[in-house]
């Protein structure tokens, strides 16, 4: 009995490392092929996280609201304290509010006296917090709407107040949201009062860092941090945060989204600018026709009539 | 390899699989999202190399790719490439089983850790090879320790959860063939 057990082990011990080494290779080889192609295999992993997560959504929802209560609990604590701060608050919302309305009516007038044409409004979908990154290396979460909402990849998601992240992934009904934190998040904003361009870089902290800005004399803390809508990636003037000043004396935007808590979130339907095309009869009547230095335009026209 | 089929023999693949499951769930449950927190261990990595000293014969390897690569695509990892190292890791040990079985715990943990370590080092290796980008160094150490250190808690974990102590050398199962 043992020598048989010995020697079926002899036989066997050769083709299981060769179908484990194989199974290495192959495990490499989808690596290398993620290496080269990633949005294919992004794609897999978007249609592999559609279809195991929202069927754990009966289990994550509970636990996740177990877990907010007792965060909630703590903060009773100090409910009196919260009390008298959120009246205090609520003072000054008021008044704000009044010089908004007003703001809002005279704006109103004016833009009736110019006849200005303003962008449609901004829609949105609102979608529920699903799934977390699950990594500290990797800031995003997953929301429980997708390509069946009519989602599209790289929207912009708010909560209440700020922007949070740009849409990453969609599945059937799910989307990846990476935020504004994340290391790879890049977003073009403008400063306020100065109007400056400069790049939201996301690091794996709290507070993004604030890049290639021309004159940082002209930034203080305290400005308003919108999104500038530069290269057709976010519509402009979504609230980002405001400029703060890290340690190291490097500018930093302290989000407005409160990333705590992010439950709710809207993702911002983005309609494509649409792209000018003809050249333009005012600026060269017949261009097409006569013009000696464009054949190819004509030749192109030609074919398309 | 059928003859050695006892009664409970799927008991260690089961509770791999079921500790990855509730590991990974609670990867991804939705709590703050406020970067900075500090990184918890691999208890994935952690599960396998502690079943596989333990029961190298009813951990199959196959079982480890699939849940490392389903890991990788859920947590958002390089696809692949963690789940080679650890199939790699896993029959390093799976080969020296029955080494460590005589041997104390301690050494048991060194052994294991020391492999865990090498193939952490080896992803980051790769991963600079190739330049993807990857955490900086201070979190991942951070990483490590905290995967080193959930060691015993797994081990602790598979004893009493499951009833998965280590054989003694020479030990049998229930119907007397050698473990």
């Amino acid at each position: 009995m043992a020598r048989h057990r010995m020697s079926e082990q002899d036989y066997a011990r050769p083709v299981r490392r060769a179908l484990v080494g194989l199974l290495v290779v192959a495990l490499l080889a989808v690596f290398v092929l993620w290496r080269i192609d990633s949005p294919r295999v992004e794609r897999l992993r978007a249609a592999l996280v559609d279809r195991i997560v929202p069927n754990l959504e009966w289990a994550l929802v509970p636990v996740t609201r177990t877990a907010a209560l007792f965060e909630d609990f703590r903060s009773y604590a100090r409910v009196l304290e919260q009390n008298t701060e959120l009246r205090r608050e609520l003072q000054q919302m008021k008044a704000w509010r009044e010089a908004a309305l007003q703001l809002e009516q005279r704006n109103a007038r004016l833009l009736d006296l110019n006849n200005v044409q303003l962008d449609p409004r901004l829609t949105h979908v609102t979608g529920v917090v699903l799934a977390d990154a699950g990594s500290p290396f990797r800031q995003s979460v997953l929301l429980n709407v997708g390509a069946r909402d009519g989602i599209r990849d790289g929207w912009a998601t708010m909560d209440g107040l700020g922007l949070v992240g740009r849409i990453s992934g969609v599945g059937e009904r799910t989307a990846r949201v990476i935020l504004l934190t994340d290391s790879n998040s890049r977003i073009p904003v403008t400063i306020q009062p100065s109007g400056q361009r400069a790049i939201l870089a996301g690091d794996n902290t709290a507070a993004p860092a604030i890049e290639f800005l021309e004159t940082p004399d002209l930034v203080r803390p305290g400005d308003r941090v919108v999104s500038s809508g530069d290269g057709g990636v976010f519509p402009a003037g979504l609230l980002v945060g405001q400029v703060a000043q890290g340690p190291a004396g490097r500018l930093r935007v302290l989000l407005s989204a409160d990333y705590g808590r992010l439950d709710f979130l809207r993702v911002l339907r983005a309609r494509p600018a649409e792209p000018i095309q003809d050249p333009g009869s005012l600026v060269a009547p017949g261009a097409a026709q006569d013009d000696a230095a464009a054949p190819a335009v004509a030749q192109a026209e030609a074919g398309d009539g | 390899m059928a003859e050695a089929r006892t009664p409970r023999s799927w008991l260690p693949a089961a509770a791999f699989a079921a500790m990855a499951a509730a590991a990974i769930f609670l990867r991804i449950l939705p709590l703050p999202s406020v970067p900075g927190g500090l990184p918890g261990p691999d208890l994935v990595f952690v599960a396998a190399a502690a079943l596989v000293l333990r029961r190298p014969e009813r951990l199959p390897v196959v079982l480890i790719a699939a849940v490392v690569v389903i890991e990788d695509l859920l947590l958002l990892r390089p696809p692949g490439l963690w789940a080679a190292l650890v199939v790699l890791a896993s029959e390093f040990l799976r080969t020296r089983a029955a080494l460590v079985r005589a041997l104390p715990f301690a050494v048991e943990w060194m052994l294991a850790g020391t492999v865990i370590a090498a193939a952490m080092l080896a992803e980051r290796l790769v991963l600079g090879l190739t330049g993807v980008p990857q955490p900086p160094l201070g979190p991942a150490a951070v990483h490590l320790v905290a995967t080193l250190a959930s060691y015993p808690v797994v081990v602790a974990l598979l004893q009493a959860g499951f009833g998965l102590r280590k054989v003694a050398p020479g030990a049998a199962d229930e119907r007397g063939r050698p473990l």
